[in-house]
């Protein structure tokens, strides 16, 4: 009895004994020889590219460039989340199963739409981009389509669960009251969820903008186009100067989000709700815009897509995938399995490896970038250079997640060689903004009386971290971490693109191929790892509660 | 007062999973009555008020609402024009401004188009401003029904059922929320409404007091039996004690 109790009490603890100890095996799974880590010129190479940051490249032709593509970029954005918005309120709402009424009826919809929803989610936007290209070519809609898709799924199911936990007081009311199945949904559950979709959504149009940066790997125009080029150039200073445009682009849309965010609370509170049809009015009016623009400047035609010549191109390319006239698949070759076992664990380490830094960094940098550790109001206590080391460390954590993994590691692989070292760098130093953020975000809603209290009984600065804030905030930066670690292993195979090792390596290489059969493999590994991460990270989750 | 016969429960039970919840209880209600419904918690008073709403199945007996089986109302529209419910003020949709949730009471006579229009012009407003007026809230059709305070709300509950008009109305607690004055005043309003409309009133209470105060006849229930079931002036303070009674053993 005392052990089992003893066990409960430490089981956070054991727990992040046991990921801290998963952790150190995933770095055993890289050589730490500096010869074979580092490129011959990559020490100068890393200092270029530091030299651009500092000395951005801002002529007029840059900035009048940087400002078009950052056009670009938003408006894909725009349209793709205009569909996914469709797509995940109508398989949402079937999804949730609060319109049918039979039970088994709703058993089998939430079966049938949740893994809809479930599959056109696991897979990253850049493979659907890359899917569509291969069948369908080079089309707008191949980028629109390959943002809408995964979204609409992550949408989707977050709408679905959003649903199915409204409460059932006022549904019961509805109901005694004579409403239908439709007539419920309309005057109950949609109201009642509303806010809070419209505020995650605002928050998966921020990832949305980077996702549309990095369709230029498929060939699409905008900032990350431009950035491409700028390495592929060797010039570090224009590299710099459109990333930065990029984070422009990302605070912007971080404003517009946060001013929705804010006229909703308001409204909740007024009777009014004029600056909420505001930005109603200003969402419909950009989502028309930017379709506008691309259906007349891009010249994209839906009807190109449905020629004959893209059906039969897009029947080769899937039939391919299914093997079909192939008397050798790579699916049904058990060597071809050993192989593609042995990138799913370095695909699994990199994660790993990413998701260790992305933590590491965040945890020596959360406590000077939380507003009220900043001004003093947790602790009661100010000095000068909290609030500089504030904005520093507010600053980094915006660049870090402004710029997408895959442009992180296009830059890091010019340092370091080929390997799962590198991929897991460009994941974490894109992860660990997005962490600190969220952590800091935590710590800044905590209840400050007894971490004030901890501090008048004299505890020090590291006591009151340790005593008071860590055990309270240590179950929320857990779950963000888990989180985290689920989205990684989605990515995990686009930073392998550029030579980052693990299943996306092998992936590019397979699609350069045409090599069908192995990209059907390749993408069963990958799901099969997307679904392992959700299990894993869902019942750690819950060990935690 | 007519003495046509709108609820009659023969031999009903409720059992949950091992539990029984409400076991072979038999009444009959008639139009224009207004009973209390009293106990200790756990009762079965929301169980029997849930049964007849049709929102909990019984496990077996037989009950009529205005002479035909529950199940003979399939169709929640027609249901609705039998039947309302009241609670505490949890059951309006909290985003949605005051008038909405009023003309919510309408939904069973509205199709899917029109209620969906009515979100955006609503349809039928007089009748819901009417409602609004009687129960003291006229000038807040427009505002969010989340920002009112509790007692506001439980008003907009009761313009939703003034809408709705059902012969039935069935209050599950409908003052435990809210304070001795507040409470005196709603259920004073809800006593006057069924009385002008002719309504039939079931209401489940915590309060023994409110209970004699406002209603004509009082059904006790205790571990899902009838304790009593009398005409308010006969309900003695003897029998009471013993309703609320804790078990030989059980110290207060």
């Amino acid at each position: 009895m005392k052990l089992v109790s003893s066990l409960r009490l430490h089981n956070r603890f054991f727990l992040s004994l046991l990921l801290a100890a998963v952790f150190i095996w995933s770095l055993s799974s890289i050589e730490w020889n500096s010869k074979d880590l580092l490129h011959s010129g990559g020490g100068p190479t890393l200092l270029q590219i530091a030299e651009g940051l500092f000395q951005p490249d801002l002529s007029a032709d840059v900035l009048a460039k940087g400002f078009e593509s950052a056009w670009i970029t938003l408006a894909y954005a725009i349209a793709g989340m205009s569909l996914a918005i469709i797509y995940a309120f109508i398989v949402g709402i079937l999804a949730s199963g609060v319109i049918t009424s039979a039970k088994a009826a709703r058993i089998t919809n939430k079966v049938i739409f949740r893994g809809i929803l479930g599959f056109t989610r696991s897979i990253h936007e850049l493979i659907w981009a890359w899917l569509f290209v291969a069948a369908v070519g080079l089309s707008p809609f191949s980028a629109i389509f390959a943002l809408a898709i995964p979204y609409g799924g992550i949408l989707g199911r977050i709408f679905a669960d959003m649903l199915a936990d409204v409460p059932k007081e006022p549904i019961h009311a509805l109901k005694s009251a004579g409403a239908s199945k439709l007539q419920t949904l309309i005057y109950g559950y949609l109201p009642l969820v509303w806010a809070d979709f419209i505020s995650y959504t605002m928050y998966r149009f921020e990832c949305a903008i980077r996702s549309s940066a990095i369709m230029s790997f498929v060939g699409l125009g905008g900032l990350g186009y431009e950035i491409q080029l700028a390495l592929q150039d060797l010039r570090y200073d224009r590299v710099w100067a459109f990333v930065l445009f990029l984070v422009g682009l990302v605070i912007l849309v971080d404003f517009w989000s946060n001013v929705v965010r804010k006229s909703l609370t308001d409204h909740q509170a007024k009777s009014g709700l004029r600056s909420g049809w505001i930005s109603v009015g200003f969402a419909i009016l950009m989502i028309f815009v930017s379709w506008i623009f691309i259906v007349l400047n891009e010249n994209a035609h839906i009807f190109e897509l449905v020629s004959d010549q893209n059906i039969g191109a897009s029947k080769r390319f899937f039939g391919g995938m299914f093997g079909f006239n192939n008397e050798n698949p790579a699916f049904l070759d058990p060597s071809n399995w050993s192989n593609a076992f042995k990138l799913t664990l370095e695909t699994l380490e990199m994660s790993i490896m990413a998701i260790g830094f992305s933590t590491i960094a965040a945890f020596l940098t959360v406590i000077p970038a939380a507003r009220n550790m900043a001004n003093g109001q947790l602790t009661g206590n100010k000095k000068w250079y909290h609030s500089l080391m504030f904005w520093i460390v507010r600053v980094i954590y915006i660049f870090s997640r402004s710029v997408p993994e895959l442009v992180w590691a296009m830059m890091i692989i010019f340092i370091f060689k080929p390997g799962l070292l590198p991929g897991a760098i460009a994941l974490a130093l894109h992860n660990f903004g997005i962490l600190g953020k969220l952590w800091a975000e935590v710590i800044e809603d905590m209840d400050p009386r007894p971490i004030r209290n901890l501090a008048a009984a004299g505890a020090s600065k590291l006591e009151t971290f340790f005593y008071g804030i860590l055990p309270i905030v240590m179950p929320r930066f857990l779950t963000y971490i888990l989180y985290r670690w689920e989205v990684i292993m989605r990515t995990t195979i686009v930073v392998g693109f550029v030579g980052a090792g693990g299943l996306g390596m092998d992936f590019k290489l397979a699609m350069s191929y045409f090599d069908y059969t192995q990209i059907t493999l390749l993408l069963i590994c990958y799901m099969i790892l997307v679904i392992i991460a959700d299990f894993a990270s869902e019942s750690t989750r819950k060990a935690v509660k | 007062m007519s003495s046509k016969t709108m609820i009659e429960a023969k031999n009903i039970t409720k059992q949950f999973e091992r539990k029984i919840a409400l076991s072979s209880l038999s009444f009959t209600i008639k139009k224009g009555e207004l009973v209390a419904l009293i106990g200790p918690s756990g009762a079965g008073k929301t169980t029997l008020l849930n049964s007849i709403a049709g929102l909990v199945p019984i496990s077996s007996g037989e009950l009529l609402i205005d002479a035909m089986p529950l199940s003979f109302y399939k169709k929640g529209k027609v249901f609705a024009k039998k039947v309302g419910v009241i609670r505490q003020q949890f059951d309006l949709i909290g985003p949605l401004a005051v008038i909405h949730n009023v003309l919510a009471g309408r939904l069973h006579e509205w199709g899917t188009l029109k209620s969906l229009l009515s979100l955006l012009i609503p349809q039928e407003k007089a009748s819901a401003i009417q409602a609004l007026d009687r129960v003291g809230l006229r000038g807040k059709a427009n505002e969010i029904t989340s920002t009112l305070s509790g007692g506001e709300q439980q008003r907009v509950a009761m313009a939703r059922l003034m809408v709705q008009k059902p012969e039935i109305i069935l209050a599950d607690e409908p003052v435990a929320s809210l304070d001795p004055a507040r409470a005196d005043d709603i259920l004073n309003m809800l006593i006057t409404l069924s009385l002008e409309e002719n309504q039939t009133l079931i209401t489940s209470l915590h309060s023994v007091d409110f209970a004699r105060k406002y209603f004509t006849r009082i059904i006790a229930l205790k571990n899902g039996k009838i304790f009593f079931d009398l005409p308010t002036d006969k309900v003695t303070d003897d029998i009471l004690a013993q309703l609320y009674q804790l078990k030989s053993g059980e110290t207060v």
